[in-house]
C-alpha cells in the first residue's frame, strides 16, 4: 500500500508487506490503531453535532464583527488557494508517475549552480500560486543538486510566473522598474536559497517521507490518484492552519502601523516584510494591495512583493507539513532574511531611496 | 485518522466546495470569475475521494493495511502525527457548510483606510459607456476621478451602486472591492453631496442604493487621501446585490 512508511526497525519487510506490522505490536501501536478505528465514528459524530449546532454557530458569528471578518477571510484564503492546490497536486501526482528521481537527475545539469539556474528559469513557466508549488517541489526534491533545484523552483514559480508579472504591470502602470525589481529580487532570492541549500542543507531535516512510489506494482493510474490524494490531504491540512493564522492576524494587526511608515525606510522595510508574512496573500493579488498602500515608500512595498510569495504563515505551515518541521524552522527564516535583503538592495538600486 | 475517515473528509471538502460554488456563496470569499475553477476543483477532490473509496472497497482493506503508517515510531517521530493532521480539514468543511460567514461588511475596515492607489502616473482612460447614466463601479469612479487626464467623468451623469455610510460630516456611498479574495478587500467610498444626498442620509446605515449623479470635477485631484464627491441627482434604495463586492 502506498501509505506505508519506511522504518529502521523493519526495513524492507515493512515497506513491501505492511500487513506484517500487526505481528509485533507494542501497546503504543495498539493505541494508535484504536484511535484510527475510532476516527470514522468520531468524524460522523462531529458532523452530526455541527449540523445540529449550525444555526447557533452561524448566529454567534453574525453577531460578532471580529468573528465574521475572521471567518470570511479564512474562507477567502482557503477557497482562493483550493484550485491552485488542486492543480498543484495533480501536477505533483504526474511527477510521481513519470518523473523518477534518476530520470530528473539525468535531465538536470550535474553541478548544483547550473541546476539551480535551470530550476529558476523553469519556475517562470508555471503560472500558479505558491500553495501549488509546495507539493510540486516536494515531489521533485531529491539528493544534492536535485534538492537545491526543487527549492529554487518552489520559490521562483509563484514569484515570477507570467500571471504575477502581468498583475504587477497592471497594478503599477507607468512604473516598469517596479516589475523588473520584483522579478530580479525574487530570482535572486530563489537562486541564493537554492545554492545555500546545496552548501549547508542537511538531508536529516527532511523528516516527512512521501509514500513509496509503486512503480512496477499496480497500474499507473493508481499511483497517480494515490499520490494526488496523499498530497492534497497533507498540503490541504496545513493550508487550513495557514489560512486560520492569516485570518486571526488580519483582525489583530493594527492598521495604524502602516500609516506611520512614510519616510522611514528601515522601519518600513521591516514592517512590510512582516506584513507580507502575516497577511499571506496570494501572489496574483499582492501587487494590487501593495499598490493601494500609497502612504508607504516604494522600496518597502517591493519588499512586501518579494517576501510574500517566498514565505508567509500559510507557506511555513505547508512546508513543515510537506518537508518536516526541522526543515521549515530553518528554511523559512533564512528565506525571509534573504528575500528582505535582496529586495531592499535591488529596490534601492532600481527605484532609488526616495520611493 | 484511518484511511476510510480521510477519504470521507476528502469527500466532504469536495462537497463543501461544490455547495458554495453551486449555491453562489463563493462570491462572498473570492471573485465571481473563479466559478469554473472552483467547479473543476470540486470535481477533482470528489473524484479523488471516490476513487480511493472504490479501490479500498474492492481490495477490502478499508480497515487494515495501514498499520505501518502509525506503528512507525522508529523514525524521527515527526510523521507519527501524520494521520491526525488531516482532522484540520474538518474546519473548512464546518465553516463553509454550516457557518457560511457573511460577505465583508464596512465594520471590517478601519475608518481611515486609503482605498485606491493614486500613486501612479496619471493617464488617459478610455471613455465610459454611452447612454444617459451608465453604471460605473465605485472603485472605478475613485480611480478615474484621481488619475484620468482625459476627463471621462467630467459633466457626465453616472449611476453608482453601493451602500450608505453615515459619517459625521455627511453621507458616503461605499462598496467593498476585492482583487483576488476577501483577504485583500478594501473599502472604496465616494462622498454624496447636493440636495438629493439628503435622501441617502435619511436612510439607515448600510442601505443598498442606486445613485445617479455627476462627479464634481477636481474633487479628487490625485492626492492619496482624497475621495471624490458626487453631486447627487437621484437616490433609489435597492435590494442587496448577489455579489456585494466590486
Amino acid at each position: 500500500m502506498v501509505s506505508t512508511l519506511s522504518s529502521p526497525h523493519r526495513p524492507g519487510a515493512a515497506r513491501h508487506h505492511p500487513a506484517r506490522c500487526h505481528n509485533g505490536v507494542v501497546p503504543e501501536v495498539k493505541r494508535a490503531e484504536l484511535s484510527q478505528k475510532l476516527s470514522m465514528p468520531v468524524l460522523v459524530a462531529a458532523m452530526v453535532a455541527f449540523a445540529l449546532l449550525g444555526s447557533t454557530m452561524r448566529a454567534a458569528v453574525d453577531d460578532s464583527d471580529a468573528l465574521s471578518t475572521a471567518g470570511t477571510i479564512f474562507a477567502g484564503v482557503f477557497v482562493q488557494a483550493l484550485p491552485f492546490l488542486a492543480v498543484g497536486v495533480l501536477l505533483s501526482a504526474l511527477i510521481a508517475v513519470f518523473v523518477t528521481p534518476d530520470r530528473l537527475a539525468r535531465w538536470l545539469p550535474k553541478r548544483p549552480a547550473a541546476a539551480v539556474l535551470v530550476a529558476a528559469a523553469g519556475g517562470a513557466a508555471l503560472p500558479g500560486c505558491e500553495c501549488g508549488s509546495v507539493p510540486v517541489a516536494r515531489r521533485l526534491f531529491g539528493e544534492g543538486a536535485l534538492g537545491a533545484a526543487a527549492l529554487t523552483f518552489m520559490l521562483a514559480a509563484p514569484a515570477i510566473n507570467p500571471v504575477v508579472v502581468v498583475s504587477t504591470v497592471v497594478a503599477f502602470p507607468g512604473q516598469p522598474q517596479m516589475v523588473f525589481a520584483r522579478v530580479g529580487a525574487s530570482l535572486v532570492t530563489a537562486i541564493v536559497m537554492g545554492l545555500a541549500w546545496s552548501r549547508w542543507g542537511r538531508a536529516e531535516w527532511i523528516t516527512r517521507r512521501l509514500p513509496r512510489s509503486t512503480s512496477g506494482q499496480g497500474p499507473r493510474w493508481l499511483t497517480f490518484t494515490e499520490a494526488a490524494r496523499h498530497d492534497f490531504i497533507q498540503a490541504g491540512s496545513y493550508l487550513v492552519i495557514g489560512a486560520a493564522a492569516a485570518a486571526a492576524l488580519h483582525v489583530v494587526v493594527p492598521d495604524w502601523l502602516i500609516a506611520h511608515l512614510a519616510g522611514q525606510l528601515l522601519l518600513g522595510v521591516l514592517v512590510m516584510a512582516l506584513l507580507a508574512v502575516v497577511l499571506a496573500l496570494c501572489s496574483e493579488a499582492d501587487a494590487f494591495v501593495a499598490a493601494s498602500l500609497t502612504m508607504v515608500p516604494l522600496v518597502p512595498r517591493l519588499v512586501f512583493l518579494v517576501v510574500g510569495p517566498a514565505i508567509d504563515v500559510k507557506l511555513f505551515a505547508m512546508q513543515s507539513g510537506m518537508f518536516g518541521r526541522a526543515f521549515a524552522i530553518r528554511f523559512a527564516p533564512a528565506t525571509f532574511v534573504v528575500a528582505t535583503v535582496s529586495a531592499t538592495v535591488i529596490g534601492l538600486l532600481v527605484l532609488g531611496g526616495g520611493g | 485518522m484511518s484511511r476510510e475517515a480521510e477519504n470521507t473528509l476528502l469527500l466532504l471538502v469536495g462537497i463543501a466546495t461544490a455547495m458554495i460554488t453551486i449555491g453562489g456563496a463563493f462570491t462572498r470569499y473570492v471573485k465571481p470569475s473563479m466559478l469554473p475553477w472552483l467547479g473543476l476543483t470540486a470535481a477533482v477532490v470528489i473524484g479523488l475521494a471516490l476513487v480511493a473509496m472504490a479501490v479500498d472497497i474492492r481490495r477490502g482493506v478499508a480497515h487494515g493495511d495501514h498499520g505501518a503508517a502509525h506503528g512507525d515510531h522508529g523514525d524521527h517521530g515527526d510523521h507519527t502525527h501524520r494521520g491526525s493532521v488531516a482532522w484540520l480539514l474538518l474546519l473548512p468543511v464546518v465553516v463553509l457548510i454550516f457557518i457560511a460567514p457573511p460577505a465583508l461588511r464596512p465594520q471590517a475596515f478601519p475608518p481611515s483606510v486609503t482605498a485606491v492607489s493614486t500613486d501612479v502616473l496619471r493617464r488617459e482612460f478610455p471613455p465610459i459607456p454611452d447612454g444617459r447614466a451608465p453604471e460605473v463601479a465605485v472603485p472605478e469612479v475613485m480611480v478615474r476621478a484621481a488619475q484620468d487626464t482625459a476627463g471621462t467623468l467630467d459633466n457626465r451623469l453616472i449611476t453608482v451602486v453601493g451602500f450608505t455610510l453615515r459619517e459625521p460630516d455627511g453621507v458616503d456611498l461605499g462598496r467593498v472591492a476585492i482583487v483576488c479574495c476577501a483577504a485583500d478587500a478594501r473599502l472604496a467610498r465616494i462622498h454624496l453631496r447636493g440636495p438629493a444626498a439628503a435622501e441617502a442620509a435619511a436612510l439607515p446605515d448600510e442601505t443598498w442604493v442606486r445613485v445617479e449623479g455627476t462627479v464634481i470635477t477636481g474633487s479628487a485631484d490625485g492626492d492619496s487621501t482624497s475621495i471624490p464627491t458626487l453631486e447627487v441627482a437621484k437616490v433609489t434604495p435597492i435590494d442587496e446585490p448577489a455579489n456585494t463586492y466590486a
